[in-house]
């Protein structure tokens, strides 16, 4: 709408500024065609000379015919300013010709005048002036006769500086009128980009808003979706500020009764919070906010994200265990707004892993039981002094007691490896030494590895090596390794156990010069029941859980478990603890 | 006169196990039971100078069996040994919180059980 009218006020103002010729040339032609018929109906008024004066008449028309000319051929617009020049002549003949001084037309002269003083250019006065001085001046110039008295010479000279002065006044103003046209179209044309650009500006908005709609939808559904998990959020003091449908079904309360109106600590275990806080040292009493929810985004106000078991308390005071991860709400400048308080109900969880503990629980006992009553009585067989067993017998007894044994570690081995599956692994830790260790396990190890003819040696250190560690467990890893590495040694070789530190570590080395794991298996000594190809090949016994377990118990001892090995040559482990800082002697 | 004992345990052959133990180090077996509440009728019955308890019995636990006891004064002389295949680290301490004064884990040697029970032998 508001382009239209522009565009119209535009068309007027260039047609104002510059019309047609034929439309500027129609102004003379229609006041000529006047004249001559008044001329010829007027009594009185005729022809002094009607030669000339019809001649005169033919320029015009010869003027008007150019100026369609002109108007239709865009080419020769620019040589229009020709047309009130021969306008003027035209004029001049007519007026010579209707009575010459005394004519009545003397007057249309200013026609073609206007036009001329009127075009853009100081040098149209000059033309307008001579073209009116010629005009007046015409039946002596086509008498070839010299004015006879000095007010038909004043006629000819001072008409022209009359004529003259009023197209410089004409100019004037065309030329001002021009300029205010200009200045008027840049007005316009600003205004009009202006409308542009808010135009556009008004798409780009409809645009983001569209696709903040869009957005908005997507996160509501996704909001909305989110049932399984409560999602809190919170301002930088704990007041919930958002609740999504997954919080109403863990929790309880719906968006309406919870959001600006409770606090995410009233959904916590006051005991579990209090103790966080101590945990994390906070002098009691010092904390600007609730030391409990202080605890409770601790992690998450320093920009660390925080995943751990807590216990959710619901509106009717029942309690449930999550799995909870907090995360810092930020503004664009970096600034806690709040948190987000994701959580997932873990009694499922719990409950799946309290029931494989209890089951594995009950096999081993299960297994145990009558394991108890094989070792027993092939001990009372053995000790019966009454009737002792012949030496052969005493064999198969010892083989049969071998064996039991065997069942009775695979048992604990597998009880072992579901702990440290569930993450429950009983460590009793202290500062220990690990000399002692090392020679009981060598000791220990020593009657086997004499039976199958392989020299055991150990390499000990001079200083203490103290470790922060469960003696017993520790003890499990390095016999483990020492019973491995004679297995799978071949009669004549060596197995070597050493300890030595370096700056943070104690390392212990066993060293064979068994039969060697293949490259490819490596990675995979470590994995559960994972058994090489040499141990199968060569019919080593092992049910594949010895490394599993040793690999545990480093681990939780903060500790680093490796291995090279080449086939044929020999294999070495390289187990790694953490050193006790050395306490300073007096 | 030598020490008086009750056994008890589910399972008849550890049952049998402990007896030959008790009865090869020169105790006296007064009783023998296979579930909880027979071994609580049998102590309460004979006020023997040990019982031997197996941890896991139907009817009433070893560890039931030691906090009903222990309520009872009259039995503060009473020594209570307690068996478990248990697998739980906390089974002794569980067990000596309930008031039993010994703890052995299956599967035990019955040469050192015979031993053990030979030095209580004149407890009385």
């Amino acid at each position: 709408m508001t382009n239209f009218v522009t565009n119209v006020v535009r068309r007027f103002m260039s047609d104002l500024d510059a019309p047609s010729p034929a439309v500027k040339q129609s102004a003379t032609a229609l006041a000529v065609v006047f004249a001559a018929i008044l001329s010829l109906a007027v009594p009185g008024l005729g022809y002094s000379d009607p030669q000339l004066g019809v001649s005169g008449l033919g320029t015009i028309a010869f003027a008007t015919v150019l100026s369609l000319v002109a108007t239709r051929v865009e080419s020769l617009t620019r040589y229009a300013m020709i047309i009130p020049v021969i306008d003027l002549i035209g004029l001049g003949a007519f007026r010579a010709g209707t009575g010459g001084a005394e004519s009545l037309f003397s007057s249309l002269i200013i026609l073609p005048v206007v036009w001329l003083a009127a075009a853009s250019g100081r040098r149209y006065i000059v033309v307008a002036a001579v073209g009116t001085s010629i005009a007046l001046m015409f039946p002596y110039i086509v008498s070839l006769t010299t004015p006879g008295t000095p007010g038909e010479w004043l006629r000819g000279a001072f008409a022209p500086i009359i004529f003259g002065s009023a197209a410089a006044i004409i100019n004037e103003m065309a030329r001002q009128s021009r300029k205010q046209l200009s200045e008027i179209e840049a007005m316009a044309d600003d205004k009009e980009r202006m409308l542009d650009r808010t135009v556009r500006y008004a798409a780009q908005l409809e645009e983001s808003e569209a696709n903040y709609r869009a957005y908005e939808r997507l996160f509501r559904g996704v909001w909305g979706a989110v049932t399984e998990q409560s999602v809190i959020g919170t301002d930088a003091t704990g007041l919930i500020d958002a609740w999504n449908p997954g919080a109403t079904k863990i929790l309880g309360p719906t968006a309406e009764d919870a959001e600006d109106k409770l606090h995410i600590f009233d959904f916590h275990l006051p005991e579990e919070l209090e103790d966080r806080a101590r945990e994390l040292n906070y002098p009691p009493g010092e904390t600007v906010l609730n030391p409990g929810f202080s605890a409770l985004v601790e992690s998450a106000r320093l920009g660390r994200a925080e995943s751990r078991e807590w216990t959710y308390v619901r509106a009717d005071g029942s309690h449930v265990p999550v799995q909870l991860s907090v995360t810092r709400r930020v503004d664009e400048a970096g600034a806690t707004l709040g948190y987000l308080f994701v959580a997932s109900d873990v009694t499922q969880a719990r409950e799946v892993a309290r029931l494989k503990d209890e089951f594995v629980g009950l096999i081993s006992h299960e297994l145990r039981t009558p394991l108890s009553s094989i070792l027993g009585y092939l001990e009372l067989m053995r000790d019966d002094e009454e009737n002792p067993l012949s030496p052969e017998h005493m064999m198969y007894l010892s083989v049969a007691e071998r064996n039991a044994h065997r069942l009775l570690r695979l048992v604990g081995d597998l009880l072992f490896t579901a702990q440290v599956e569930s993450g429950r692994f009983p460590l009793d830790a202290r500062d220990m030494p690990l000399g002692p260790i090392v020679t009981a396990a060598v000791e220990s190890a020593r009657p086997v590895a004499d039976a199958a003819g392989i020299i055991l040696e150990q390499v000990l250190p001079q200083t203490t090596v103290t470790v922060h560690g469960d003696p017993l467990r520790l003890g499990q890893a390095v016999d483990n390794l020492i019973s491995n590495a004679i297995k799978f040694t071949p009669r004549g070789g060596t197995v070597t156990l050493a300890l030595e530190t370096n700056d943070h570590d104690a390392v212990i080395t066993v060293r064979d010069t068994g039969m060697g794991i293949a490259e490819s298996e490596l990675d995979k000594l470590f994995s559960r029941f994972f058994r090489a190809t040499t141990a199968t090949r060569n019919a080593v016994p092992g049910v594949g859980l010895g490394l599993t377990i040793t690999k545990a118990i480093v681990l939780a001892h903060k500790g680093t478990m490796g291995v090279e090995s080449e086939e044929g040559v020999g294999t070495q482990f390289r187990m790694t603890l953490p050193l006790m800082p050395v306490a300073a002697t007096v | 006169m030598s020490a008086t004992v009750v056994v008890a345990d589910d399972d008849p052959d550890i049952r049998t196990l402990v007896s030959l133990s008790v009865v090869k180090a020169g105790l006296t077996m007064v009783a023998s039971a296979e579930d909880g509440a027979q071994a609580l009728a049998a102590i309460r019955e004979h006020r023997p100078d040990l019982a031997i308890l197996d941890v896991s019995m139907p009817e009433m636990t070893g560890l039931e069996i030691c906090r009903a006891v222990r309520e009872d004064a009259s039995f503060h002389d009473l020594r209570i040994l307690l068996l478990s295949a248990s697998v739980d680290e906390n089974t002794q301490a569980v067990g000596i919180a309930a008031g039993a004064d010994y703890f052995l884990a299956k599967p035990f040697s019955p040469r050192e059980l015979v031993a053990w029970l030979a030095v209580g032998k004149e407890a009385r």
